[in-house]
C-alpha cells in the first residue's frame, strides 16, 4: 500500500514538475499560426497589390517560414517605428520586416543571422544639384526617423557641421517633402529608391549616387530569450540560401543583378 | 512584479537634452502666443470694421481655426504650401500653424469679452474726441485683454501642449522631438516619455501659476 | 483640378478613417461624460480638500500633451504590464480619461452655478440629496454647462487626429495613406478638412446659439 501510494506521489511530481516552460518555438507549433509583423510600405520587401493584399519579399518570407513550421502564416501590418514594440507586447511572434541588426537594437531584442542585405543609395531632387554623396554636404536632408540610414545621414550631418537634418515620421512623408523640394537629398535602399523613382510618384527626383555604406544587414527579430525559435531562424535562413529560394525570391522581388552574400569573408559566419 | 527591466538610468541621462528641448517648446509657445494675439486683435478689429471683405475673410479664419484639427493645419502648412512650392522649416511650420490656431482661438475670446464691455465706454471715447481706432487701443482693448486674460492662459497652455504635434513635420528639437527621437534609438519608451510628461507637467504648472500671480498683481482694481 | 486619381475605393477608405474618428469620438465622449459627472459630483460634494488627489490625478490628463499620455499609455499596458491590447482600446480608454477630466470642470462649475438658495430651498420640502440633485440640480446646471459640453465633445472629436500614434487609422491618417499612393496632397488635404469643418461647425454653432438663448441677458 505504502510503496504505490509513494510511487504515485512520486509520478505525480514528475508530471507537476515537468517543464512547464514550453519555448516559443513549441507555441507556435502548438498554435498552428506564426504571426509575422511585415512593414507594408517598403516596396519591394512588404507592399500591397491591386486588391489590398500583402505582397513582397519578407511577405513570402513569413510564409516560407510558416511552411517550414507547419503553420499557418498571419501577416501582421506594421509600421517601422512599431516593430520592436509589437515583439514586446507579445502581438506578434517574429518580425519579418527588414530590421537592420545593430547592437542597440540588440540590447533589447534577439536577432538572427541576416537574410538580406541592403545597399543604400542618395536620392536628391534634380534641382539641388547632387551629384555625390558629399553633394549633400550643407544641403537640408532627411530620413524616415530611428532606421538605419537616419542614423547614419544624422551622424554625417552633425559630422559635417552645416547642413539640416529633418527625420520625418515615415517614408511617405519623406519622399513627399523631398519632391516638393523640402528636402534636397534622403539616403533610401536602392530597391525603395528605385521603385519610387520609376513609380513616377513623386516628379523631379532621380537617384544621385551610392552612399558610402557598409551594406545593411537585415534579420529576422524575436524576444531575446527565445533561442529555440532564433536557432531555427538561423538554420531557416542557411537552408533559404542553400536550396536557392533566396536566389529565387530575389529575381521575383528586386529582379536584375546578384543578390547580397550573406556573409563576410573571413569571418566565422 | 512587472515583467519589464525598467533602465531609468539609461532615460535620465537624456535629461540635459530634453531640458534643452523644454527650453525650445517654451520659446515656439511664446512666439506662437505674440504672434497669435497680435493678429488675434486685428482679426476682432476687422471683425468690428463693418467692411464685408474684412468680417468675411476675419471669420472664415476664425472658423477654419476652431473647427478643424490642430494637426491638420501644422500638417498643412508644411505639406499644403509645400506643394505650391512655398517651403518653410520645421520650426516655421509648428510655429505658423500653433500661430494660426492661436489666432483663431483668442479672436473668438476677445470677441465674448467685448460683449462684455458696454458700449457706452466706446460712445464716452468718441465723444471726448478720439477717432475710432484710438478709442480702441486707448479704451476698449485694455478691458477686453483683461478679461480675456484667463482664457489667454489656457490658450498658452494649449500651446504649449499643441508643440508635441511638431513630430509630423520633422520638427526633432522640441521637447517631444527630442523625446521621440531617444525613443527611436534604444526603444525605452515608458522611461523617456514618463520623464517628458513630468517636464510638461512641471512647465504647464508654473506657467499656471505665474499666470496667476501676474493675474492678482495687475488686475487689483 | 479635377482629374483626379481618386476612384470609389479610394472614397470608401477615406469614408472607413472618418467611421473611426466618429466611433473613437463617440465612445470617448460617452464614457468621458459618464466619468466626468461622477468626478464632477464628488470633487463638489466632498470639497476642496479632501478632492485634492482627484484633481491632482484628472489635472495630469490637462497638463501634458495628449500625444504623450497615448504613447505612455500605451507603452505601459503593452510593454510594462505586457496586457495584449489593441491600440485602439488604448485610444478609447485614455480619451475617455482625457474628456472625464474636462467634463468634470464643467460639471463642476454647472452644479456650482445653481443657487444656493434653490437647492436649500429643496431640501426643507423634504426633498433627498438624490432628488434634489435630479429635479434641481440638473435641469439648472446642464443650461449652464451644456455649450461647453459641446465645444468639449467637439475637442475631443479634433483631438482624435491623434491617435494615429497608436496605430489606430483614422481619418488623417487614412488620407495620408492615400497621399503617399495618389500624390495630391492639396486635393486630399481639403477633402479632409472639409469633413473635419462640415461635422464641427454646425454643432459649434448649435451650441453657440443654445447659449444665447439660454442667458439671462
Amino acid at each position: 500500500m505504502k510503496p504505490a501510494i509513494l510511487a504515485a506521489g512520486l509520478l505525480a511530481a514528475s508530471v507537476a514538475a515537468s517543464p512547464v516552460m514550453a519555448d516559443k518555438l513549441d507555441d507556435i507549433i502548438a498554435a498552428g499560426v506564426l504571426r509575422c509583423a511585415v512593414v507594408l510600405d517598403f516596396p519591394p520587401m512588404g507592399s500591397r497589390d491591386a486588391d489590398n493584399n500583402p505582397i513582397g519579399f519578407d511577405v513570402d518570407y513569413c510564409n516560407d517560414l510558416a511552411a517550414a513550421l507547419g503553420v499557418t502564416a498571419e501577416v501582421v501590418e506594421t509600421t517601422f517605428p512599431e516593430r520592436i514594440p509589437a515583439l514586446m507586447s507579445g502581438s506578434v511572434d517574429v518580425a519579418v520586416a527588414s530590421t537592420s541588426d545593430t547592437l542597440e537594437r540588440a540590447k533589447t531584442v534577439g536577432f538572427s543571422i541576416p537574410y538580406y542585405a541592403f545597399e543604400n543609395a542618395v536620392v536628391a531632387n534634380d534641382k539641388a544639384g547632387i551629384t555625390s554623396w558629399e553633394g549633400m554636404k550643407g544641403k537640408v536632408v532627411g530620413a524616415t526617423a530611428g532606421t538605419y540610414e537616419a542614423i547614419w545621414l544624422e551622424g554625417k550631418v552633425k559630422e559635417w557641421g552645416e547642413g539640416e537634418f529633418r527625420p520625418y515620421q515615415n517614408q511617405a512623408d519623406v519622399f513627399l517633402a523631398l519632391s516638393q523640394g523640402q528636402l534636397d537629398a534622403t539616403v533610401s535602399t536602392v530597391e525603395v529608391a528605385e521603385a519610387n523613382v520609376k513609380s513616377g510618384n513623386f516628379p523631379g527626383i532621380a537617384i544621385a549616387d551610392k552612399a558610402p555604406m557598409v551594406p545593411d544587414y537585415v534579420a529576422l527579430i524575436t524576444l531575446r530569450e527565445e533561442f529555440g525559435l532564433i536557432n531555427y531562424m538561423n538554420l531557416f535562413i542557411n537552408q533559404q540560401v542553400r536550396t536557392g529560394r533566396y536566389a529565387e525570391l530575389y529575381k521575383k522581388w528586386v529582379g536584375e543583378g546578384v543578390p547580397a552574400d550573406l556573409t563576410i569573408s573571413g569571418v566565422y559566419r | 512584479m512587472f515583467n519589464y527591466n525598467f533602465r531609468w538610468n539609461q532615460a535620465l541621462n537624456s535629461l540635459p537634452q530634453m531640458l534643452e528641448g523644454a527650453l525650445v517648446t517654451m520659446e515656439i509657445a511664446i512666439l506662437s502666443m505674440v504672434i497669435g494675439i497680435v493678429v488675434a486683435i486685428l482679426l476682432t478689429a476687422c471683425r468690428l470694421s463693418g467692411n464685408r471683405v474684412l468680417y468675411g475673410a476675419a471669420t472664415t479664419w476664425v472658423e477654419i481655426a476652431r473647427n478643424t484639427p490642430a494637426l491638420f493645419q501644422i500638417y498643412m502648412v508644411h505639406f499644403g504650401l509645400g506643394g505650391f512650392g512655398i517651403h518653410l522649416s520645421p520650426y516655421l511650420s509648428l510655429l505658423i500653424g500653433i500661430a494660426f490656431n492661436n489666432a483663431g482661438y483668442l479672436a473668438e475670446n476677445f470677441r465674448g469679452a467685448l460683449k462684455a464691455i458696454p458700449d457706452t465706454q466706446t460712445r464716452a471715447a468718441r465723444s471726448l474726441g478720439m477717432s475710432a481706432p484710438q478709442a480702441f487701443t486707448n479704451v476698449v482693448m485694455p478691458q477686453m485683454l483683461r478679461i480675456s486674460f484667463l482664457p489667454m492662459t489656457n490658450q498658452m497652455v494649449w500651446a504649449i501642449l499643441m508643440t508635441s504635434l511638431g513630430a509630423v513635420v520633422a520638427m526633432n528639437t522640441d521637447l517631444y522631438g527630442v523625446t521621440s527621437e531617444l525613443n527611436a534609438r534604444s526603444f525605452r519608451t515608458f522611461e523617456l516619455f514618463a520623464i517628458a510628461a513630468v517636464i510638461f507637467y512641471v512647465i504647464t504648472k508654473v506657467i499656471t501659476l505665474s499666470a496667476r500671480l501676474l493675474a492678482a498683481r495687475l488686475f487689483r482694481y | 483640378m479635377f482629374d483626379t486619381a481618386l476612384s470609389a475605393n479610394d472614397l470608401i477608405f477615406l469614408a472607413k478613417g472618418a467611421g473611426m474618428t466618429l466611433l473613437v469620438t463617440a465612445i470617448a465622449v460617452f464614457f468621458g461624460t459618464v466619468l466626468g459627472i461622477i468626478f464632477g459630483v464628488i470633487r463638489y460634494q466632498i470639497g476642496p480638500w479632501w478632492a485634492a488627489p482627484l484633481t491632482f490625478f484628472l489635472d495630469i490628463f490637462r497638463s501634458i500633451p495628449l500625444l504623450i499620455q497615448l504613447v505612455l499609455a500605451n507603452a505601459f499596458i503593452t510593454a510594462v504590464l505586457k496586457i495584449k491590447m489593441s491600440g485602439f482600446t488604448v485610444a478609447c480608454g485614455v480619451l475617455s480619461l482625457y474628456t472625464a477630466a474636462y467634463c468634470a470642470e464643467i460639471v463642476r462649475g454647472g452644479i456650482e452655478a445653481v443657487p444656493q438658495t434653490l437647492r436649500r430651498a429643496a431640501r426643507s420640502l423634504g426633498m433627498t440629496w438624490g432628488q434634489d440633485m435630479t429635479s434641481v440640480v440638473l435641469p439648472l446646471a446642464t443650461r449652464v454647462a451644456l455649450p461647453s459640453w459641446i465645444g468639449l465633445a467637439l475637442g475631443v472629436m479634433k483631438d482624435s487626429a491623434l491617435v494615429y500614434i497608436v496605430q489606430v487609422v483614422e481619418l488623417l491618417k487614412s488620407t495620408q495613406i492615400l497621399i503617399t499612393r495618389l500624390q495630391e496632397p492639396l486635393f486630399l488635404l481639403l477633402i479632409c478638412g472639409l469633413f473635419y469643418f462640415v461635422i464641427s461647425f454646425p454643432i459649434a454653432r448649435f451650441g453657440g446659439y443654445l447659449e444665447k438663448r439660454w442667458s439671462n441677458d
